[in-house]
C-alpha cells in the first residue's frame, strides 16, 4: 500500500504581530519605542502519521485543538511551518462548501467557476453542467444569478459540483450531508458512495457516532499534539472518558 | 514529449486548467464591475473620454501653446489618463485581489498569484479597449495613427510585468497592515503628479525636469504617445529603461510574495 499523505513531525505556528494591532502607525511607534515584538502561536507540534490509499481517516478533538489548521495543512493552502508533509494525488477539500460562489453570476457560471477553482478542466465541466444542475435539482434557476438563490438552493448546488468528480484525497469538514429531508438523504447517500468508492477520505467531525460508523482509523489531537491514534472504538473510548 | 523550450507552465508555475481559470477571472473582472449598469461595458470606453474632456477644458488653456511642433494636446492627454488608469486601477485591483479572495484561498488550493494576474491583465484589456475613442480624438485633432502602432503591444506588456509584480508585493503589506492602502493612495497622487499625464516636460525647471525624467511611467507613457500617433518624442533610452522595469518590478514582485506569503496566509 502506497501513502497517501506522509507527514514528518510537522509544527504549524500562526504568527502574530504585536497582539494583532496591524497597523503600520502603531509599529512605526512601536519600532521608536522598541517594543515590536512578533509572537508564535503554536498551533500544531511534532505531528506525525501517515494515511493509506482508500483509507478512511477521521480527525477528533475539542475546539481550538488544531482538526481546522490540520485540514488547512492537508488541503495545500498554507505549508507546515516545520516539518515534511507530502501529498499525492488530487485533493478536494469540502471545507465551507461554496467558498468561491459569486452572487453576481449565474448558476451555469457558478458551477464552471467553482470548478476551476478546485482545479478542474474547464472544458470537461461545461458538458457536464446540467447534470451537476439537475442532481442539485435547480435545473430551473440554471441561468438566473446567484443572489436570486435560496440558501438552501447554494448549498445543494456547491455540494453537487464539489462531489461531481471523485478526487484521489477527499477533505471534509462536518459536510456530511446538505439540504432537508429527501435532499439530506440524497446527500448522505452520495457521500458514503465516494468514501466507499474507494477514495481516500479525511474526516473532521464532532459527530462520534457517525465517525465510529465510517473510520478506519482516528487520530485524536488535544493541543496541537497527537494524543493517541489507531482503532477507532479504542480512541473514541478514550477520547469520551477523558471527559471530554 | 521533449520540451526545449521554456513553456508558460514552468515560469508560472499554473497547470493547464489553471490558466482555464485565470480566463474566467480576466473575464469576471472585466463583465462583473458593470454589470448592474445600463450600458454595461460601454463605460470603458465612455469613462476615459469624460475624464479627459474635464481635464481637457482645464488645462488646455494652460498647456496646449507649450507642447512641440507637430503635438496636439487632446490625444497628449487622454492617452496619459488612459495609462494613468492602467496603472492605477491594475496595481490597487492586483494589489486587492489577494485580500478581497481570502475566503477562497483559505479553503481551496488556488496559486494566489493567479488573482494578481488576472486583475492586471483586466487592467490592461480595459486599457486596450480604451484606445478605441483615443483613435477617435487622434483624428478629430488633424492628426493619424503612427506605423509603429504594434508597439503598444509591448508597452503594455512591460506595464503589465510592472503592475503584476507590484501588486503582489503590495499584497502582501496591505494583509499585513490595514492602513498601508491610505499610505499608497497619496503615494500614487503623487506618482500621478509626477508623470506629464496634463502638462508637458518643457514647462518644469531643470532640476523638476530630471526627476520626472526618472519616473519609469514617464519612460512608459511616452513610449505610448510616440507609437500610438508620434504624439511624443521617445529615445532608445526610454524603451530600455522601461523593459528592464517591468522585468525587475515582475522579479522581485514574485519573490516577496514567494517569501512572505506562507507567513500572510495565516492572516487572512
Amino acid at each position: 500500500m502506497s501513502s497517501v499523505i506522509k507527514a514528518e513531525n510537522i509544527d504549524f505556528a500562526y504568527r502574530v504581530l504585536n497582539n494583532h494591532q496591524s497597523s503600520l502607525k502603531t509599529l512605526f511607534r512601536d519600532f521608536v519605542n522598541r517594543k515590536v515584538r512578533i509572537e508564535n502561536y503554536q498551533a500544531l507540534s511534532g505531528l506525525s502519521f501517515s494515511v493509506e490509499k482508500g483509507e478512511t481517516f477521521a480527525i477528533i478533538g475539542k475546539n481550538g485543538a488544531g482538526k481546522s489548521t490540520l485540514l488547512k495543512l492537508l488541503a495545500n493552502v498554507v505549508p507546515p511551518t516545520k516539518g515534511k508533509l507530502k501529498i499525492t494525488g488530487t485533493v478536494a477539500p469540502m471545507i465551507e462548501l461554496g467558498a468561491g460562489f459569486n452572487p453576481e453570476l449565474t448558476g451555469r457560471e457558478n458551477v464552471v467557476f467553482y470548478s476551476a477553482l478546485l482545479g478542474r478542466d474547464v472544458k470537461k465541466v461545461k458538458q457536464r453542467v446540467d447534470q451537476i444542475v439537475d442532481w442539485a435539482g435547480v435545473s430551473d434557476h440554471l441561468d438566473y444569478q446567484l443572489r436570486t438563490f435560496s440558501s438552501g438552493m447554494i448549498a445543494r448546488l456547491a455540494f453537487a459540483t464539489a462531489t461531481d468528480e471523485v478526487p484521489d484525497l477527499l477533505l471534509i469538514d462536518e459536510v456530511l450531508s446538505v439540504g432537508d429531508g429527501e435532499f439530506a438523504q440524497k446527500s448522505r447517500k452520495r457521500m458514503q458512495e465516494i468514501i466507499s468508492s474507494g477514495t481516500t477520505v479525511v474526516l473532521v467531525s464532532h459527530d462520534l457516532v457517525t465517525v465510529a460508523e465510517l473510520a478506519d482509523r482516528v487520530l485524536w489531537l488535544e493541543n496541537g499534539k497527537l494524543k493517541k491514534i489507531g482503532d477507532p472504538k479504542e480512541v473514541i473510548a478514550a477520547y469520551q472518558s477523558s471527559g471530554s | 514529449m521533449r520540451s526545449n523550450k521554456i513553456s508558460l507552465y514552468a515560469i508560472t508555475g499554473f497547470s493547464k486548467n489553471n490558466f482555464q481559470l485565470l480566463r474566467l477571472l480576466i473575464q469576471q473582472e472585466l463583465t462583473l464591475r458593470y454589470k448592474r449598469s445600463v450600458i454595461g461595458i460601454g463605460w470603458t470606453l465612455l469613462n476615459p473620454m469624460l475624464t479627459s474632456f474635464v481635464l481637457w477644458i482645464v488645462f488646455s488653456f494652460f498647456f496646449a501653446s507649450k507642447l512641440e511642433v507637430g503635438q496636439q494636446f487632446a490625444p497628449y492627454l487622454m492617452a496619459g489618463i488612459l495609462l494613468n488608469t492602467f496603472f492605477n486601477q491594475g496595481l490597487l485591483q492586483a494589489a486587492n485581489s489577494i485580500a478581497a479572495n481570502g475566503n477562497i484561498l483559505t479553503k481551496v488550493a488556488v496559486p494566489p498569484k493567479i488573482f494578481a494576474f488576472a486583475a492586471s491583465l483586466a487592467a490592461f484589456i480595459n486599457f486596450l479597449i480604451g484606445l478605441i475613442p483615443l483613435a477617435l480624438v487622434v483624428y478629430i485633432s488633424g492628426q493619424s495613427l503612427s506605423f509603429a502602432l504594434p508597439i503598444v503591444l509591448l508597452v503594455g506588456f512591460f506595464l503589465v510585468l510592472f503592475v503584476a509584480g507590484a501588486g503582489l508585493a503590495l499584497s502582501v503589506i496591505f494583509i499585513r497592515f490595514d492602513d498601508a492602502k491610505n499610505i499608497i493612495n497619496v503615494l500614487l497622487l503623487i506618482l500621478l503628479y509626477l508623470t506629464p499625464v496634463f502638462y508637458p516636460l518643457s514647462i518644469l525647471s531643470e532640476g523638476m525636469q530630471t526627476i520626472v525624467t526618472l519616473n519609469p511611467l514617464t519612460s512608459f507613457l511616452d513610449a505610448f504617445r510616440w507609437s500610438f500617433s508620434n504624439n511624443a518624442s521617445v529615445t532608445p533610452g526610454d524603451f530600455i529603461y522601461l523593459s528592464i522595469t517591468g522585468v525587475v518590478f515582475f522579479t522581485l514582485g514574485n519573490f516577496v510574495f514567494k517569501k512572505y506569503w506562507p507567513r500572510t496566509v495565516s492572516m487572512l
